[in-house]
């Protein structure tokens, strides 16, 4: 880590400002967990790397072949399929199968499907486990994010990346415990909502910080124009003298916590910067990833996750906006996967290299799959499609090279061992250490849970 | 006693004789008049703990047990019962809650009972084990005032109520709080603006009077702004539509009632009504259409392919969610998909509710249109564009009629397309010059030149008017969809009973005969005592008042008044409360300086370590509470002491300085936010523009709600977002330096008089030694590096868009911003004390 000429530690920033400061309130930011005696058994996973390709990647060209697809392609999708089912786009339209539009290998010693669009997820066959009965409840992106995220369609809820963090605690004290960067490349890119990295009814330290690639790297975190380094912290040195003294009068413990929240703020003015400055990184590891310094990709994203991973945040969830692929679809999956099947792979490879990835949970997938009716607005494309999807997920004590759940013969509806959101959920919190159905915080009178009030089951089946 | 047990519940464990030893103690130590209250110690222990199996939701009750009621637990279950009154170990309940073997709770539910808690369960059976209606839904009625021992203290009613309890508790009120703290913390509640230093000295000297000063804020326009500030978090106002494309839409007409509702003192039945159904009141007029509005607020999706019945079912839970939180502090949205866990409310009482809404069609959103496409809208004009626009009318009749009018914009029109395309040069010119003429000669015929030219300038008037309008969504009513029960609220389940509008069932009904009632009815029967629930509305906001002027409701939970939401802990006070403000006529000034003009406001709110642990949340009124200003007042406060702030009233949002690509995420269509380069720059945080996907950074940091849902408490977080938006947020930079400017011009000439005077203006009091100290260092430093580094002093003041003067020189205005910056991030700064 940097160290500042001025403040060179934390405990010298202290001690020149002539303050024992409890740890309690300096825990209160960035260390402590909220919650009670978590976590409930022993973890397998310490953080989570959620990669989220929003806009709903199309499981029929990733994970997910059906060589019936094939057969059928262009015919009329038999209504047994669809009838009463929600539909979006394709509302009042005449519904045809299509076809994959790619083709599919077996790789690794695990033989796992995956398409010719994931040539260097391919590699990593053997590390992810595959789970291809995926099913959640909302058709809409900006509710599908909101139900994947929060557990909920309902807004105001806290995001898994917050409930994780208040769960767990982060361990580390320069950076915020919950990260979120952003990436695009494909199609229109998908509006985000910052609700899908807020803290709902939690409390609000636990919501995630959003990084950006261009300009601040956290909003407000370079001193302004005109002002040195030297000069921010003697004025901050000087509030903070000013604040100690009126609580002498007042005794008022916020003061402490501010004082705390102060000495972060500055100290987070060179560690982010520090943090999102990946130009030191030796050529190689550049390479492997495909990232440039600076370019906001999802590449230099995936390589920043595994620096935050090394500082010690616990959540970092990144998203790629370019998966909503309606028509056009084999020209956006060129795109899309060109820009995240490389990094992806790096990133789990890396990982193994830095004996991280056993403690590391990488989650990967869309808020819901796509449909296998044809979709044409321009080339052949997909709708939304909720009943059938995949995602993966490695490291952490998942068994790599695991293929869990079946959809039927045209990869419609999840039909074997069907694995819902908040399944999904569960087995997270599982590897954390957490029981999901322990896991709980007051709010309008319930004991609200991310896994909701359904029974939440933990995927045994890709557990190591 | 012990042999009438039956056997196979017989607890196997010694524990079973520690309670009971416990429970003989306990009797023996406590005296008859610490008799257990059912609501304060009972009723939250069940409620937790056993209604979720046995409480009123009958699909999850278990062994068809209810324990919500005496009846039902006091019922013959075939040789036994879950309650015997005085028979603890008669009680199943307490049976099987010793019962090793198979306890109570079970494990399954992950709760557990504290031995305190059973020693309480136990301790009230022995007591008879009297049940009392869960008091919010118990009519507020009017206890008599207590009498106290301190005759000097109390100022009103208020204080009489609290001094007892304190009495009681061998507890004293703390000292008036000293007269700067005073004056600020009217201000700050009353207006949410700092006092000027003027103001501040006055009171300080004793030249103006607490009442006066009371009545002076009461009356000032800012009170309608202070207190829009929190309704708005109420019934989650915004800007945009909060869903996918976030788009704009146009409402902010709706804020503008709000805030003029407040400051003329509209009857708060009248306003509740407007809201609800100010369309359907006869002649309704502007304001109440305007105000009608409240039913577009909530969230709403404009992303292709939506399906209509979806998003039909979530509009409706949405209403019911906010007007049930808002008006009723009730969670009756937790009845969407079964009846309600721990209160009353069926899920057939929630999409009854819905159906008070069905006449609200929200049809026609689709395209990503900015802004969004959300009829029925009306164009808004205020007052006095109003006034204005009568006068042209008044001016133009005498001049044609209306019918000659339309011919001539008619012919205008005509006129300007022939000659538009006689400049492009299409077709043939001499044609094109030929229909002119024959145009002017149509017009000349209905309208004398002299006239015209009247007309027409005031006409442009007009339409000049008519442009600044506003356009604002509004309810329509139309034909009512049809309501169905969704069971699980699934919404396409399309087995439930078709359900009409009307009220939670246990809470009474709207008389109405046979017609269907409406959201007219709804809205009066929130608020008339006699036919519906006036007196329990008021009782809901009496507590939320008491919340904006003491820092936390009587009732910590101010949106949840059921059975899991922390009972008042002093239910005498609140309830009077109610009652006064119901039969006041719902005056909310009257209301307001009621509360702030009590002894109990005037305590200081430093809090002795010992006071804080024996009643950490204040609910004794043992002090007065402090905490950190709300966003749009940490803005104000900048704004306000630095001169910048511009206090126009009403109007379109406003949009600050915002850090670049903040909007990047948002689509459909893409975003650039421009900041406002006029005089918005520097409005009231009340104004400010509310992107619900992205709330302004600033806004966030401070813990303002996204206003999704209904917030009737913000969050206090005190984090290092928070301190990096004073340190460096170009708002507060800019509010630096534009003080600073001022400490320059009007605080005399050596650093003491400056120094007094910045602290004046911020903290409405003069600098102490140590603090002149510390600033004077501050100074000193900062000057050194500028004098080293000129340049950066120069591009340290182009921060934000006011102007510098000229004649003043950058080193020291640069050294003087370290000095106002230092100001502005003081914790003192932005606490209400």
């Amino acid at each position: 880590m940097t160290t500042h000429p001025i403040f060179p530690s934390r405990r010298n920033f202290l001690g020149q400002a002539g303050l024992s400061l409890g740890s309690a309130a300096f825990s209160s930011l960035a260390n402590a967990s909220a919650a009670d005696a978590l976590p409930h058994f022993a973890a397998k996973a310490k953080r989570v790397i959620f990669l989220c390709m929003a806009g709903g990647p199309s499981h029929l060209e990733t994970y997910d072949y059906k060589p019936k697809l094939d057969q059928l392609n262009g015919k009329p999708m038999p209504t047994s399929f669809t009838d009463g089912q929600p539909i979006a786009q394709l509302q009042g339209k005449e519904l045809k199968v299509q076809g994959h539009l790619t083709k599919f290998k077996q790789h690794g010693k695990s033989g796992q499907f995956i398409s010719d669009y994931l040539p260097h997820t391919a590699k990593i066959a053997d590390d992810i486990a595959v789970v291809r009965s995926m099913v959640t409840e909302q058709i809409n992106h900006d509710p599908a994010h909101t139900f994947m995220n929060t557990g909920t369609a309902v807004s105001g809820r806290p995001s898994m990346g917050s409930w994780v963090t208040y769960g767990l605690g982060s361990e580390t004290e320069d950076l915020p415990g919950f990260v979120v960067l952003t990436s695009v490349g494909g199609r229109n890119p998908q509006p985000i909502a910052s609700r899908q990295w807020a803290a709902g009814f939690l409390p609000s330290r636990f919501q995630g910080v959003e990084f950006n690639s261009s300009g601040d790297p956290v909003h407000y975190v370079r001193n302004p124009k005109g002002v040195s380094s030297k000069q921010q912290a003697a004025l901050i040195d000087a509030i903070q003298k000013l604040d100690r003294k009126r609580n002498a009068q007042v005794a008022n413990p916020e003061i402490d916590t501010r004082l705390a929240a102060y000495e972060m703020a500055f100290k987070m003015q060179t560690s982010v910067p520090d943090l999102m400055d990946i130009s030191n990184e030796p050529k190689h590891v550049l390479e492997s990833y495909g990232a440039e310094p600076g370019d906001g990709s999802y590449a230099s994203n995936c390589l920043l996750a595994r620096r935050l991973a090394e500082r010690g945040v616990r959540f970092i969830q990144l998203y790629h906006r370019g998966w909503d692929h309606h028509g056009d679809l084999a020209k956006y999956m060129d795109i899309c996967c060109g820009l995240t099947d490389q990094p992806t792979a790096a990133l789990i490879s890396d990982l193994k290299e830095r004996g991280m990835l056993e403690d590391t949970l990488v989650v990967w997938g869309g808020e819901f799959g796509r449909t296998p009716m044809f979709q044409g607005k321009g080339g052949p494309g997909r709708d939304h499609h909720i009943k059938g999807f995949s995602m993966w997920m490695a490291g952490g004590g998942i068994k790599g090279g695991t293929s869990y759940g079946e959809t039927d013969e045209l990869g419609y509806h999840a039909v074997n061992d069907v694995v819902h959101v908040r399944d999904l959920h569960a087995t997270m919190l599982h590897q954390l250490g957490i029981h999901s159905n322990r896991f709980s915080f007051p709010f309008q009178g319930l004991d609200m849970r991310l896994t909701g009030v359904e029974k939440a089951r933990v995927i045994r089946g890709i557990l190591a | 006693m012990i042999r009438s047990i039956p056997v196979k519940t017989f607890p196997r464990h010694s524990f079973f004789f520690g309670i009971f030893a416990i429970l003989l103690l306990s009797l023996e130590s406590k005296g008859a008049d610490s008799k257990l209250d059912f609501t304060q110690d009972i009723r939250p222990i069940l409620s937790d703990k056993c209604f979720f199996c046995h409480g009123p939701d009958e699909h999850e009750r278990g062994a068809d047990l209810r324990l919500d009621n005496a009846k039902d637990a006091f019922a013959d279950l075939g040789g036994y019962a879950a309650i015997v009154a005085g028979k603890p170990l008669e009680s199943e309940l307490i049976l099987r809650i010793l019962d090793e073997d198979d306890p109570m709770p079970p494990e399954k539910s992950h709760k557990t009972l504290k031995s305190e808690e059973v020693e309480l369960l136990t301790r009230w059976i022995v007591e008879g084990a009297e049940y009392s209606e869960p008091w919010a839904y118990v009519q507020p009625k009017k206890n008599s005032i207590p009498k106290v021992g301190d005759q000097k203290w109390p100022v009103n009613w208020i204080d009489r109520f609290v001094l007892s309890r304190l009495e009681s508790e061998s507890l004293q009120p703390s000292l008036d709080a000293d007269p700067v703290t005073l004056i600020r913390r009217l201000h700050f509640d009353l207006t949410g603006l700092p006092p000027t230093p003027e103001e501040a000295d006055a009171f300080v000297d004793g030249k103006t009077d607490f009442d006066t000063v009371v009545d002076d804020l009461l009356a000032s326009p800012h009170f309608g702004e202070r207190m829009a500030m929190y309704w708005l978090d109420l019934v989650r106002y915004a800007d945009t539509v909060g869903y996918h494309g976030d788009q704009d839409h146009n409402i902010s007409p709706y804020r503008d009632y709000v805030i003029r509702s407040f400051n003329e003192n509209m009857p708060f039945d009248q306003f509740t009504i407007e809201q609800i159904a100010g369309d359907l009141l006869p002649n309704s007029g502007k304001w109440q259409k305007v105000a009608s509005g409240y039913n577009r607020l909530l969230q709403t999706s404009h992303e292709g392919g939506i399906q209509k019945k979806e998003y039909n079912a979530i509009y409706a839970a949405d209403r019911v969610r906010n007007v049930s939180a808002v008006w009723m502090g009730a969670t009756v949205g937790c009845a969407q998909c079964h009846d309600h866990k721990y209160d009353p409310y069926t899920i057939k009482d929630h999409y009854a509710m819905a159906a008070f809404f069905a006449d609200i069609h929200d049809d026609g959103y689709s395209g990503n249109t900015l802004p969004a496409n959300r009829q029925p809208e009306m164009l808004f004009l205020t007052d006095e564009q109003e006034a204005e626009l009568a006068k042209i009318e008044a001016e133009i009749e005498p001049l044609f009629d209306k019918a000659t009018q339309k011919s001539l914009e008619k012919l205008d029109v005509e006129k300007a397309k022939l000659v538009a395309s006689s400049k492009v040069g299409k077709g043939n010119k001499k044609a094109i010059q030929n229909k002119i003429s024959e145009v002017d000669r149509r017009i000349a015929s209905i309208a004398p030149a002299e006239e015209r030219q009247a007309w027409a300038q005031l006409h442009s008037k007009r339409k000049a008017i008519q442009k600044e309008g506003r356009l604002t969504m509004i309810t329509a009513a139309k034909p009512p969809r049809e309501m169905r029960v969704l069971p699980r609220g699934n919404w396409q389940d399309n087995t439930g009973d078709i359900v009409n509008a009307d009220v939670p069932g246990f809470l009474g009904s709207i008389p109405v005969d046979s017609r269907t009632p409406t959201r007219l009815d709804l809205a009066e029967w929130l608020t008339n005592g006699e036919t519906g629930v006036g007196e329990m509305t008021a009782r809901v906001f009496a507590n939320r008042f008491w919340y904006l002027f003491f820092g936390t409701g009587i009732s910590r939970s101010l949106d949840d008044f059921g059975g899991q939401g922390v009972p008042p802990e002093n239910p005498e006070l609140l309830d009077n409360l109610a009652v006064h403000f119901y039969e006041s006529g719902w005056d909310v000034k009257a209301m307001v300086r009621f509360l702030v003009t009590s002894r109990a406001y005037r305590q200081s709110s430093i809090t002795p370590p010992e006071l804080k642990e024996r009643d950490p949340h204040n609910q004794l009124v043992a002090r007065q509470s402090r905490y950190r200003l709300p966003a749009e007042a940490i803005r104000d406060n900048a704004l306000a002491v630095s001169g910048l702030l511009v206090d126009q009233q009403g109007g379109t949002s406003a949009k600050p300085y915002q850090p670049i690509g903040y909007f990047r995420h948002l689509n459909f269509p893409v975003r650039t936010y421009k900041a406002h380069k006029n005089q918005d720059q520097w409005r009231r945080g009340v104004y400010v523009h509310w992107q619900r996907m992205f709330l302004h950074p600033m806004m966030k940091a401070m813990d303002a709600p996204s206003r999704e849902e209904c917030t009737a408490q913000r969050p206090r977080s005190n984090t290092p977002n928070a301190a990096l938006v004073l340190l460096n947020d170009p708002t507060f930079l800019e509010a630096a330096r534009v003080f600073a400017i001022r400490v320059l011009a009007e605080g005399g000439d050596s650093i003491d008089s400056r120094l007094n005077f910045a602290f004046r203006e911020a903290l409405s009091r003069l600098p102490d030694p140590e603090e002149r100290t510390v600033m004077t260092s501050l100074l000193k430093a900062t000057r050194a590096d500028y004098e080293n580094n000129p340049n950066s002093a120069a591009s340290l003041l182009e921060n934000g868009m006011a102007p510098t003067p000229m004649e003043v020189d950058p080193i020291d205005l640069a050294s003087w911003t370290a000095i106002t910056r230092a100001l502005l991030n003081l914790n003192e700064t932005v606490t209400r004390n």
